[in-house]
């Protein structure tokens, strides 16, 4: 048979109405299934693994070069940006439907109120010795009052009591929540996106929205410039000294460190600084009156008028001087600049400048420096030594001299409407996933009857939860029950 | 000798001191671990015993190095995968110690506890570098002790999860063809034993849960996005899926069993991937992964 023959009699039941209510059916039927989240789940974290071993985001071509394999595999699928690939985005759908079914369906049961069965197995059996009304009374005063149960049913011979917060409840609640942050991803995924901006001091600067969010035209329809402007009164960046430690690499020389036998040592070299901070002062003005100032870094952002600005990094220019030359040349930090006048590509490594903190806890001023490679050859440098601001070096032969210096503040900025969603949902089912594992939650049935005359205490006792402790309650109720002349006492053991 | 060189000297002298403890430590969780394996090649329970009380002078020990540790560094003591793995073996060790005591004679699970504290410490003996270095400008948060703490204290919870899980998988049989004497599980108490290993779990799930909503937090503060599919994020998230998956299972009465137990083992293997394994699945399929994340 072929395929068209063998799929015919669906398409033809499709095209009645029972058909496509049959399919529904199915769906929902399906969609209402633990299993069914339980396989999604399982698609889910095997798609996330592909997602570890391919360099997600990165260029098809860089892949190509850095020897990736498995090159078709990786075209058809759209590998290395999984996270956003149809294949992803029909599994969390589905992952959200089965999550939203589930949670109708359950909430739709938690309403309507339990049923529960007519006979309970029984876990322990106390004998009273009240006649069966007063024992009746006596039991449910004690449950009541002190140990704090709350009536749930009294549906044939058992009564069915409740302490604590429900676990149905919780768990529904907390299901809920992650319907609620799948909600904040799905704003992410459409409205967000993000840039950045390099803010040189004292220049002002509008914000012009990038269109790389996938919805943008929604939130910004003009695409224009920010009314307001960004402005960098200052950027400063603070150093700490971070001695190097000789430490050896092979495993016996470590194992003898370890012995006592030799001593690792930590030395101070002048490149052994790390950075300790950067920072900005920027202030957002709008038409000469300033709206906000804020001094922002890493872990610090400024938040104004939907975007958040964080301090990225910076962007240093130098400007040099090669022999007397009476124009001064301008070089980026940390990139490749191929020197006319000496005919060689130098690099400049990062312009320190800013507060350096001692080992020995004083702070003091760095006096400007760089240091200075030569390009060899391909991805090769040879060092050449340090300038300070005002010096010089001799290079080739001729003197370059350091004669300025600026810094500029680069920004990222982001625009995500999703995160106040995710923050809160997260914390909801944070805040109710904990009541509900670490909560303590008991179901209680009783029944009361006689057997040879003697009157018992029949009890089912049900408990979710870690901080739920049944022998406890049981423990508790025969000690209640004795106090009371409910119970007999027990008998010493003969 | 100036002041500064005095700074310097004392500060090689401290990490000597600290090398010497730690690498005490290593070797008080080896011992530990073959006298476990020697309890259960004898169902000795006074080796057992032993091998615990070795185990509690280890973590008596190296809770002393974590101290130093911070005192040398002047701040929390987890910012390189040194001070993690050192941080990873003492708070699993202490979590099992804590658990185990509610066992009576049941020693079984130690070995896997104490094997894994010991290839940690070896780990960052052997080949991380133990340098003291100042917290980058990214770690510089409120965030750093809480987002850390909290997920170690989950990974802690995991690793004794599955050490008890791995113990009723093996002697289950035994128990079963009454051959399982002297380690302290019967036919009477094994699922008792077991129980603990969902109850574990359902305990550090908040936790792992925590790590990874605060991680999102921190890295919005941060880096200005929650998520990056970063292979470290994405492994924490595996890890969290299959947990679920575990949770999901002990609700499904077809799944209750030896498919739950695969789940709690496959999500303590994963656990491990986040912490330490991110890249090396690449790295075995020869597929570049541009990502390394920082450690
Ligand atoms: C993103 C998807 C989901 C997550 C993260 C999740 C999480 C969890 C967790 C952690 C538990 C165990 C804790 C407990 O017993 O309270 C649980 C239980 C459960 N989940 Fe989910 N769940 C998800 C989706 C679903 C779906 C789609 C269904 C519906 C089929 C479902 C149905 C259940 C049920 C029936 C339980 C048992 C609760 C009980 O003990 O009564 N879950 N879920």
């Amino acid at each position: 048979m072929s395929i068209s023959e063998t799929i015919r009699p669906y398409i033809l039941a499709l095209k009645s109405k029972e058909g496509w209510k049959a399919l529904s059916g199915w769906c929902y039927r399906k969609l209402s299934s633990i299993w069914t989240s339980v396989y999604v789940l399982g698609a889910m974290a095997l798609l996330f693994v592909i997602g570890t071993i391919f360099p997600q985001g990165e260029d098809f071509g860089e892949y190509i070069k850095a020897g990736g394999r498995f090159i078709d595999l990786v075209g058809i699928f759209g590998l290395l940006d999984l996270f956003t690939s149809p294949l992803f985005l029909i599994l969390a759908l589905l992952l959200l439907a089965n999550l939203i079914v589930c949670s109708y369906e359950r909430y739709a049961a938690l309403l309507s109120g339990r049923v529960f069965p007519k006979g309970f197995e029984p876990t322990h059996i106390l004998s009273l010795t009240h006649d069966i009304p007063d024992a009746h009374i006596e039991v449910r005063r004690l449950l009541r009052e002190r140990l704090g149960f709350r009536l749930l049913s009294k549906d044939g011979d058992w009564i069915v009591m409740e302490k604590g917060l429900s676990y149905r409840w919780l768990t529904w609640l907390y299901h809920a929540g992650i319907i609620a942050c799948f909600l904040g991803f799905m704003l992410t995924y459409l409205f967000a996106f993000e840039d950045s901006i390099t803010l040189a001091p004292n220049e002002a600067q509008t914000v012009a929205p990038s269109t790389n969010g996938r919805l943008q035209g929604l939130f910004h329809p003009k695409h224009g410039p920010t009314d307001f402007h960004l402005l960098l009164e200052d950027f400063s960046t603070e150093y700490s000294e971070s001695p190097e430690l000789d430490f050896p690499k092979d495993k016996t020389s470590r194992l003898a460190i370890g012995l006592g036998w030799s001593k690792p040592g930590y030395e101070m070299k002048p490149e052994s600084l790390s950075v300790k901070d950067w920072r900005s002062r920027i202030k957002v003005v709008q038409g000469g009156k300033t709206l906000l100032e804020k001094t922002i870094e890493i872990n610090d952002p400024l938040r104004f008028g939907g975007y958040t600005f964080y301090q990225e990094g910076y962007e240093q220019r130098l400007k040099i001087r090669v022999y007397d030359n009476p124009i001064p040349l301008e070089v980026k930090t940390d990139e490749d600049a191929f020197i006319p006048g000496l005919d060689a590509t130098l690099k400049f490594g990062t312009f320190r400048t800013g507060a350096l903190h001692r080992l020995d806890g004083s702070v003091e001023k760095i006096k400007p420096f760089a240091f200075v490679k030569l390009k060899t050859g391909e991805e090769k440098y040879e060092d050449i030594g340090k300038i300070d601001l005002g010096g010089f070096l001799d290079i080739n032969g001729s003197r370059v001299t350091l004669v300025d210096a600026a810094e500029s503040s680069v920004l990222s900025y982001r625009y995500d409407p999703g995160v106040a969603v995710l923050w809160w949902s997260g914390i909801f089912v944070l805040v109710t996933m904990s009541l509900r594992f670490f909560g303590g939650w008991y179901r209680l049935a009783y029944a009361i009857d006689e057997a040879d005359s003697i009157v018992m205490l029949k009890l089912n006792l049900n408990s979710k939860g870690l901080g739920a402790d049944p022998s406890r309650i049981v423990r508790r109720l025969e000690r209640y029950l004795t106090m009371d002349d409910i119970r007999p006492f027990p008998l010493p053991p003969e | 000798m100036s002041n500064y060189d005095l700074i310097l000297s004392r500060n090689s002298f401290l990490l000597g001191v600290e090398l010497r403890i730690f690498w005490s430590v290593a070797f008080l969780y080896g011992l530990s671990t073959l006298i476990f394996l020697f309890h259960i090649l004898t169902r000795r329970a006074s080796a057992g015993k032993a091998a615990q009380v070795l185990l509690s002078v280890a973590v008596v020990l190296q809770a002393g190095l974590i101290l130093l540790r911070t005192f040398e560094a002047g701040r929390a003591p987890f910012q390189t995968l040194y001070e993690s793995l050192s941080w990873f073996a003492w708070s699993a060790s202490l979590t099992y110690l804590y658990i185990s005591s509610k066992w009576e004679s049941v020693y079984l699970p130690g070995i896997f506890v104490s094997a894994l504290s010991m290839g940690a410490c070896l780990y960052a003996l052997l080949s991380r570098s133990p340098a003291v270095e100042p917290l980058s400008p990214a770690l510089q948060s409120y965030w750093f002790e809480w987002h850390v703490i909290l997920a170690f204290f989950s990974y802690a919870v995991f690793v004794v999860a599955a050490s008890v899980e791995g113990a009723y998988l093996i002697i289950r049989p035994f128990i079963k063809r009454g051959s399982a004497g002297g380690y302290g599980l019967t036919e009477g108490n094994i699922e008792d034993f077991h129980a603990s290993a969902f109850k574990l779990v359902i305990f550090g799930f908040p936790f792992l849960t925590f790590a990874i909503f605060s991680g999102a937090a921190w890295a919005n503060e941060a880096w200005g996005r929650y998520w990056s599919w970063d292979p470290k994020e994405t492994w924490s998230l595996i890890t969290w899926t299959v947990f679920t998956l575990y949770l999901h299972s002990k609700a499904t009465p077809g799944l209750k069993g030896a498919p739950a137990s695969a789940f709690n083992m496959l999500g303590f293997v994963c656990m491990m991937m986040t912490f330490l394994g991110v890249n090396w699945l690449a790295k075995l399929l020869g597929i570049p992964s541009l990502h390394i994340y920082a450690v």
